[in-house]
């Protein structure tokens, strides 16, 4: 049985594999650009934080 | 309007600006998106040809579009950051570079996944999977160019003049399936002819239009957000910023 038979009982049958592969992908790395856009505006403010409570 | 601009683009008025922007495109964005999605999997129906793999040409079409685009909109404003000194533009320039490149990852990646079913293979060296890679490279050596140097404004200068080079990668991408010989398809919407009478259904259209409009609202919230941040980095000596941020901190 290969990975594309094996994923044909979600909807779309034997092409399931690929359109929810692809749908996927895109939902992980747009998730990941937003990650990591939050990340950084966190340490960014922290980072700027200590440095004026330090000049104060 | 020169005017206008001037005082847009000084940083901190971007800053306050922005910070207002962010949420009016991020929430239409997730709106589209869901709609977007759902319409792409559930409402069209299925090609007559390609059955129902076309349906990753919802998310494929608009992350190559959005990839040459993020590109276009990187080398005008490092163009601008270089002949006008405008801290926006190098601003905007550096922080779409990993937006764009993201992009163009995905379009390689769902074209790659779509072709397999359709062409039986994952990957060709045809004339537009080629060029789409180039692109690919030159977000890459873009965002290590700008991290080789210590000194942002030498970083921001070399790394422009690569951006503006490669400018010339994107009408090789968007004519490649004109020029060559290739395996990739042709344009469904994209000549002026085309837009009144495309080369795709109208039942099967709307779904790829609110997704163009949704990766462009998503590309305008993530560069406004990251560009946000990196003002804030890049003016930390100024008084305004301070303000911010202890004002943030009360």
């Amino acid at each position: 049985m290969t990975i594309v038979e094996y994923f044909s009982f979600l909807p779309f049958g034997k092409n399931a594999f690929y359109i929810w592969l692809s749908y996927s992908v895109v939902l992980i790395v747009i998730a990941i650009l937003f990650i990591r856009t939050k990340s950084i505006h966190k340490s960014v403010m922290s980072q700027l934080n200590v440095k004026y409570s330090r000049e104060s | 309007m020169w005017k206008w601009i001037q005082a847009f683009a000084s940083p901190q008025n971007f800053y306050l600006t922005s910070k207002k922007i962010i949420p009016w495109l991020l929430y239409p964005c997730i709106a589209l998106c869901v709609i977007g999605i759902y319409g792409a999997l559930f409402v069209v129906p299925p090609d007559y040809q390609q059955g129902e793999t076309y349906r990753i040409m919802f998310i494929h079409v608009p992350s190559a579009s959005m990839s040459m685009f993020v590109y276009f909109v990187m080398a005008v404003a490092s163009g601008i950051g270089l002949i006008w000194q405008i801290k926006l533009a190098n601003v905007v320039a550096k922080v779409s570079a990993p937006i764009g490149a993201s992009f163009t990852f995905l379009a390689l990646v769902t074209g790659a996944v779509w072709g397999k079913p359709m062409w039986g293979t994952w990957w060709v060296w045809d004339a537009r999977l080629t060029s789409e890679l180039i692109l690919l490279f030159l977000y890459l050596a873009y965002m290590s160019l700008g991290n080789a140097f210590d000194n942002p404004k030498t970083a921001s200068k070399a790394s422009s003049v690569l951006a503006i080079v490669g400018l010339i990668n994107l009408p090789i991408i968007k004519y490649s399936v004109e020029w060559w010989n290739t395996l990739h398809q042709g344009a469904s919407i994209s000549t002026i002819e085309k837009i009144s009478k495309p080369a795709i259904d109208g039942s099967m259209i709307w779904p790829l239009l609110v997704m163009f409009l949704a990766f462009g609202l998503m590309y305008a919230a993530l560069m406004l957000m990251r560009a946000r941040d990196e003002m804030l980095i890049r003016e930390q000596n100024s008084r305004w910023v301070k303000a911010v941020i202890m004002g943030e901190q009360l």
